[in-house]
């Protein structure tokens, strides 16, 4: 009887790990969208003929109250100034601000992109980033500043890239990386302050953009062709629509979210059940 | 120190070791609460280098903020409780001739140490978060119960003399303590997972129905075939007592979770009642071991051999499986 129960103790935790090692394994090798940078592929140049695609993204209903941030753990946050208040979800006048848009799937999948030489930058200021949600295109650099008076730490969660955690004092220079693998998106938080949080898109073509405070967005120089278009929403989730760009077109496509979006705990979702996504 | 006649201990408790074990359990229980603290405030990763901290030993005031605070105080908790403990294995060497307990103090240190390890692991290397994060908790709660065992073999309760009876349940009482003690480390390990995200809240659900299942029959079986042996019913008593309070617990975190999961970081009651829940599964464990370890001091499967045990003063003081106690 004790060497079935030590059996069972140690089949359970072999499981757990080859479990573990199972869902690791899969993050690391990456999903469909791993290498998208182009490896094989034929660099794009330009033809003369891509069109754009532009839209709004709006916000039907009442918004959720924004929730006051406690940042009485560091005095330093609050002397800096700004906001205490949550910004994961800013509606103005029904326009829904700091969604990640970009195109997935048709012509751009055949090509590879270079990425630009100058750097995306999110600054943390009063213990927040600013921006909340950057895209870049892998191999493009990503530069964490810090102008607070206090020590943060950067700290990127992704699935299909490595992750790294790393210390930023407060006269500590600029935090420079850069993801080689397309990943929609990655968690950006900071441990010392666990309110803040950014999003990072990674793509491994330029054809994205974040909605600004008018909810607008504009997706220039897109091969002519068939794509979906998604949007992503950090806390009210995915939307995707199949658009087509003619040559030279210029095409609307809005997006709607609602204030009726329900919320499913992680934990409990089918696919969770025994491991979490 | 006690004196040893061939395999024959002479003596009873050792009031120093006990207290000594007593003190550092309650140590070890304040660092419990530190690392839940840690876990629930997502603060492991604000001091992201290992062994120093950032840099130092001894941070300065400014880093000592928010999030930093926990992770350096479960830090700092941790060394001390790593030197009392060095302390407590030499005292117990030195005071103690039994030489599995000498043995057992032994592993309590290289416990700890590896303890150590597997926490500095855990922070440099965040990829792997859930599959350390889990052993780390999984060491931590187990060393707990050890030390609570090192109490127990030292008490005075341990060295009484006693009629070792009958294990007359079926299955017995020792085996089903034995296997209800690796189904609450087995829920340790899917509790965890679910703290560190490897798993989902269902298999911890699950877990917690066969635990009450089988503490409930432990428990029932005590009080069926031992009820009046204090020295049994009172840890059983304890644990169904701890049982009642730790699903209640978890139920109410979890609704704590679910709660405030828009929140911009964990806020109270989600901090109070995960820490307790990790806390009172903590006393549970403990409590289910020490119910085990005095099934083993109190009862036999032979009844004759239990008889002659129980004979003479010399054998009195033997286990029923003829190990010195």
């Amino acid at each position: 009887m004790k060497r079935f129960s030590t059996l069972c103790l140690i089949v359970a935790l072999a499981t757990f790990m080859v479990a573990g090692c199972d869902r690791y394994n899969k993050n690391k090798n990456g999903g469909p969208e791993a290498d998208a940078g182009g490896a094989g592929k034929a660099a794009y140049s330009s033809k003369g003929d891509e069109g754009t695609v532009m839209g709004v993204v709006k916000f039907d209903g009442t918004p959720p109250t924004p929730k006051r941030i406690d940042m009485g753990a560091d005095a330093n946050c609050a002397s800096v100034g700004g906001s205490t208040m949550t910004d994961d979800t800013v509606v103005t006048d029904g326009k829904l601000e700091n969604v990640f848009v970009y195109v997935k799937g048709g012509p751009v999948d055949n090509f590879s992109f270079e990425p630009p030489s100058d750097a995306v930058t999110i600054d943390q200021q009063g213990c927040r980033y600013h921006p909340r949600v950057v895209g870049l295109q892998t191999g493009q650099t990503i530069r964490f500043t810090n102008s607070d008076p206090t020590t943060h730490n950067v700290h990127p969660t992704p699935k299909n890239n490595s992750e790294w955690n790393q210390s930023q004092s407060p006269n500590q220079g600029p935090i420079e990386r850069k993801f080689n693998r397309a990943e929609t998106l990655i968690p950006v938080k900071c441990n010392v302050h666990p309110w803040m949080k950014a999003n990072v898109g990674v793509l491994g073509h330029p054809y994205f953009a974040v909605s600004g405070k008018d909810g607008s967005y504009s997706i220039k120089n897109l091969p002519p062709g068939s794509y979906t278009l998604v949007a992503w929403h950090e806390t009210l989730g995915e939307k995707t629509q199949n658009i087509t760009v003619g040559a030279k077109e210029s095409k609307t496509q809005d997006f709607n979210y609602g204030a009726n979006q329900a919320f499913v705990p992680t934990s409990l979702k089918v696919e969770a059940a025994l491991i979490l996504p | 120190m006690k004196e040893q006649r061939g395999n024959e201990v002479e003596g009873g408790p050792h009031r120093g070791v006990h207290w000594f074990a007593i003190i550092l359990a309650g140590m070890t229980l304040v660092l419990l609460i530190a690392g839940a603290l840690v876990t629930t405030k997502d603060a492991g990763d604000s001091v992201p280098d290992w062994p120093l901290s950032f840099g130092r030993w001894l941070i300065d005031s400014d880093y000592f903020v928010a999030n930093v605070r926990y992770e350096y105080s479960h830090r700092f908790i941790a060394g001390v409780v790593g030197v009392t403990t060095f302390a407590f294995s030499v005292y117990a060497c030195l005071s103690d001739r039994r030489r599995w307990f000498r043995r057992l103090a032994i592993i309590l240190f290289v416990g700890v140490v590896a303890q150590a390890l597997i926490g500095g692991v855990r922070v440099l290397f965040p990829t792997y978060k859930p599959f350390i994060a889990v052993p780390h908790a999984l060491v931590a709660q187990s060393f707990f119960s050890a030390i609570i065992a090192m109490a127990v073999f030292t008490s005075k309760g341990w060295w009484e003399r006693r009629e070792v009876r009958p294990d007359v349940a079926s299955p017995s009482l020792r085996r089903l303590s034995v296997v209800t003690v690796g189904a609450v480390l087995v829920q340790l390990v899917l509790g965890a997972g679910f703290r560190h995200q490897a798993f989902g809240i269902i298999p911890h659900i699950l877990g917690a129905v066969a635990v009450t299942a089988l503490v409930v029959w432990t428990a029932l079986t005590v009080f069926r075939h031992h009820g009046a042996d204090a020295f049994l019913k009172r840890p059983a008593l304890l644990a169904l007592t701890l049982l009642v309070a730790q699903v209640g617990l978890g139920i109410a975190s979890y609704l704590a979770r679910l709660a405030s999961h828009d929140d911009p970081q964990p806020v109270e009651p989600l901090i109070t009642l995960t820490a307790l829940h990790l806390i009172v599964g903590a006393f549970t464990l403990a409590t289910l071991v020490v119910l085990t370890l005095r099934s083993y001091r109190a009862l036999a499967a032979d009844p004759e051999r239990a008889r002659r045990a129980a004979e003479g003063p010399a054998d009195s003081l033997r286990s029923p499986r003829g190990a010195t106690v």
